[in-house]
């Protein structure tokens, strides 16, 4: 089988700061990293891999300096490296996006199984994943934890409130990945490293894998972002303890304090 | 070596840096720093080709290494010296025994041995420093002696004792300084070799983490293949060859150990409230205590990547370039851990803040690889040269070059460097004509002045780029301040010191105090506290409270 791994390069959020004056984003010296849930989507491939000797293909889409997490795939194992980058794809929301790596897989030729972060840490959105699958008209698990294959079948194990799904499908099918609890995320080692400079990478451009220019960037974009704010600061909560009975009283004193009731 | 892609660089410091917030939290650093322990599992990942491979560094792709050059070396000794210097120190031991082999060895001898090191994960020990020759190395007492098998020479016997060696009681293989017949050589003589004794693990003030042992080696036998270069007599040039090279790795772990303490006491600052505010707020200790150290050791890394690019450029040896990298480095890494203490206040005191152990580890950067004052030596040696080669141009024309730079970009201290630099070649003119540098005390203090302008002349340039390098994590504003502090700092020190040392060691002075134009080093000192201050605030956003 071949695998499709999507991964994209974010900044690292916890090091993120935000200009208290403007309310956007200070990007300035803040580290980029490789997708928190699509590093263990490129794992959860990797180990498909080893256990059964399937090719596995890295994409991302990104400026030129995303070629950083495809190169870090090949450094985990991966075979072949993607690069979505053109300046046509500047600005695309989750649909443009999802258009263009779907254009891409079909470019890869036969690819059985995609696997994508649950979301990205930037946007949060979990929209691009299960984009590609309607894209390709093939079915989508999304928040799996585990992916086992047995012959044409996949098997996933599907995160839900209180538990987990055991889903079943058919190659092809695409799959978004959320880290179970005793995850631990893996880093080449340095000779790893140099000897994925070795292995096929690829940059694709718009017109490498056939997208048509309406429907990328911006003006293929039908999100539009009106404006990016932190949220207000929420004041300090007050934690009553003792008895439900005090804890109620003293939960009423304080909204007859401010005025909530009388 | 040319350094390799940023990518690559950047994707095996993410490995080194993810490895360390695993395995290596200060709870396990401080125990084992306690307990005078060798880490030897965490050494082992660091060394095993499969997790991490670090070693791999100094060793070239066609003998199974990644063929870093010095710029990597570089980010990677400052990334280690951020997780802990004796570990670095551990893995710098190898980099130094490599370096001989890499310099010197033959192409049988680099193929069998550099692969040896790359595939069996060697860890290695540089053998240099003996009880009675420390600094000056020509004491040098352990002796090879021939041994020859019928009438043709067959390998050597070597005797002596060896003091100080990093990993010396764990390394797998040693390069061992010793005097041949036909002068000083480099033997490699492992682990198991008869009459081959490495000594305890020395009770040391930091890199606790770190083994630091004698060696004894009484009549060990090797082959002659194991003689560096198969040539006697080498030794020295092969260790100096290197010395720019190997003094930007510890130039990096002064950088990396004292900008750890800097950010640890300026996210502690934002935190500690006293007298009605967080003391990052109150310019008295700022000023103090954190924003000097900030920009020295700013200065310093600009210093250390303009050297490392040089050498990975090609150009050899910059041996008073290295010395002034490490140097600068090593001594504003050491004072700044010092003055992180004093921020912590009784916190910093105790333990329970690793910046108490930073500063004992820092020290040892001061002290191996040449000493700061023999690196003073060494830097007026190499410099003077160039005073005398060019008639007292040497620093009139950088000066020349800081005033065109300022006429460019009047943002970056350039007027400042311009008045250190010529006050420079003034006062070392006057050390000239009067015959001055007989004292040694002068030539040391020149040493030093030495490199201050000269970072000053670097940081200017540097902080005039339009990108910066991927290693500064400030923006231009900040960065062109940090360099305007600085270089208005070394006007004013050149200008005194100068003066005063001058004034101090003669009868009647010439014009020197007037070459040194003080009215000129007053006026650019304008602006020096809105700097500070604005540097303070670009402190505190960058390294944010936990
Ligand atoms: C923890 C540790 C690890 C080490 N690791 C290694 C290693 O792996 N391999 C190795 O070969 N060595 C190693 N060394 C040795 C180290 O490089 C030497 O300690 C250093 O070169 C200084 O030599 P010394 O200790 O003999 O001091 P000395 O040379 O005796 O110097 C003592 C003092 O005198 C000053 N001084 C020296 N010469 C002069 C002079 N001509 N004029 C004025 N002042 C002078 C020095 O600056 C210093 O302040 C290590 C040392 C330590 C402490």
């Amino acid at each position: 089988m071949h695998i499709a791994v999507c991964v994209k390069q974010v900044p690292d959020t916890t090091e993120v700061k935000i200009n208290p004056e403007t309310g956007t984003l200070i990007r300035a010296g803040v580290p980029s990293i490789i997708n928190p849930y699509d590093h263990f989507a490129l794992q959860t491939a990797i180990e498909l891999k080893k256990a059964h000797g399937f090719r596995v293909t890295v994409i991302s889409m990104g400026p030129p300096q995303a070629k950083s997490v495809v190169q870090m795939g090949l450094a985990l194992g991966a075979d072949d490296g993607v690069l979505l980058s053109d300046m046509a794809f500047a600005g695309s929301d989750t649909w443009a996006t999802s258009y263009a790596i779907a254009k891409a897989v079909k470019k890869l030729g036969k690819v059985d199984i995609i696997l994508a972060g649950m979301q990205a840490i930037d946007g949060d959105t979990a929209q691009t994943g299960p984009g590609v699958a309607q894209q390709l008209g093939i079915p989508q698990v999304t928040f799996c934890v585990k992916i086992d294959v047995d012959g044409r079948k996949i098997i996933a194990r599907k995160l839900i409130d209180g538990g987990y799904e055991v889903v079943e499908t058919r190659a092809p099918a695409l799959f978004t990945m959320i880290m179970p609890p005793d995850y631990t995320s893996k880093y080449p080692a340095f000779l790893d490293v140099h000897a994925s400079l070795r292995k096929p990478y690829h940059v694709w451009s718009a017109s490498d894998i056939g997208a048509e220019n309406h429907y990328l960037g911006l003006k293929g974009s039908p999100t539009q972002v009106a404006r990016i704010y932190p949220p207000p600061q929420r004041e300090k909560a007050a934690m009553t303890n003792g008895s439900s009975q005090e804890a109620v009283e003293k939960i009423l004193d304080i909204m007859r304090k401010e005025h909530f009731i009388e | 070596m040319p350094s390799m892609d940023a990518i690559s660089r950047n994707l095996m410091l993410d490995s080194l840096r993810d490895y360390a917030r695993k395995n290596i939290p200060y709870d396990f650093i401080r125990e084992k720093d306690q307990a005078n322990e060798f880490p030897d599992k965490v050494l082992k990942d660091m060394y095993d080709h499969s997790i991490l491979g670090v070693h791999l560094l100094m060793v070239p792709e066609e003998y199974g290494g990644v063929s870093g050059g010095t710029y990597d070396i570089y980010r990677i000794c400052e990334a280690l010296a951020h997780i802990d210097l004796g570990i670095a120190t551990a893995v710098f031991a190898t980099f130094l025994g490599t370096d001989p082999l890499n310099v010197g060895g033959t192409e049988d001898q680099k193929k069998k041995w550099l692969q040896r090191i790359a595939k069996e994960n060697l860890m290695v020990a540089y053998a240099a420093t003996e009880p009675d020759a420390g600094s000056d190395l020509v004491n040098l007492r352990t002796r090879a002696e021939h041994v020859l098998k019928n009438g043709q020479l067959a390998g050597y016997r070597i005797t002596g004792n060896k003091q100080w060696i990093s990993n010396g009681g764990v390394a797998d293989l040693y390069t061992v300084l010793a005097l041949a017949p036909g002068g000083p050589c480099w033997f490699l003589v492992e682990r198991n070799m008869e009459g081959f004794a490495p000594g305890k693990h020395e009770d040391k003030h930091g890199i606790r983490l770190s083994n630091t042992a004698a060696l004894s080696l009484d009549n060990v036998y090797v082959p002659k293949e194991n003689l560096i270069g198969e040539v006697e007599g080498q030794g020295l040039l092969q260790a100096q060859a290197v010395f720019g090279y190997t003094r930007v790795m510890v130039a990096a772990f002064g950088l990396g150990a004292g900008w750890e303490a800097v950010e640890q006491a300026v996210r502690y600052s934002q935190q500690r409230i006293q007298a009605g505010g967080p003391l990052s707020d109150k310019q008295g200790y700022t000023h103090k205590l954190i924003v000097p150290h900030a920009v020295k050791l700013e200065a310093a890394r600009a210093y250390i990547e303009e050297t490392s690019n040089r050498l990975d450029g090609g150009e050899h040896g910059l041996q008073t370039e290295g010395a002034i990298a490490k140097y600068s480095a090593t001594e504003a890494g050491n004072k700044a851990a010092d003055d992180a203490i004093q921020a912590f206040g009784g916190y910093g005191y105790t333990r329970d803040f690793p910046v108490e152990k930073i500063k004992r580890d820092i020290k040892i950067t001061c002290i191996y690889e040449g000493t700061s004052e023999v690196l003073e030596m060494t830097i007026y040696r190499g410099r003077w040269q160039e005073h005398l080669k060019s008639r007292g141009r040497y620093y009139i024309d950088l000066a020349d070059r800081m005033d065109a730079l300022h006429d460019r970009n009047p943002e970056v201290g350039a007027r400042a460097a311009g008045l250190a630099l010529r006050a420079l070649a003034a006062v070392m003119e006057e050390c000239r004509v009067q015959k001055l540098t007989r004292h040694q005390a002068i030539t040391f203090r020149l040493g030093r002045l030495i490199s201050m302008c000269e970072l000053a002349y670097v940081f200017a340039g540097a902080s005039a780029k339009e990108r910066y390098s991927e290693s500064v994590r400030f923006d231009t504003q900040a960065w062109q301040a940090m360099s305007r502090i600085f270089a208005r700092d070394a006007a004013l020190q050149m200008a005194t010191e100068g003066l005063a040392m001058v004034l101090g060691s003669v009868d009647t002075a010439g014009n020197i105090a007037a070459a040194v134009d003080m009215d000129g080093v007053q006026a650019v000192q304008k602006g020096m506290m809105a700097d500070m201050d604005l540097v303070a605030v670009k402190l505190k956003q960058t390294f944010k409270a936990k």
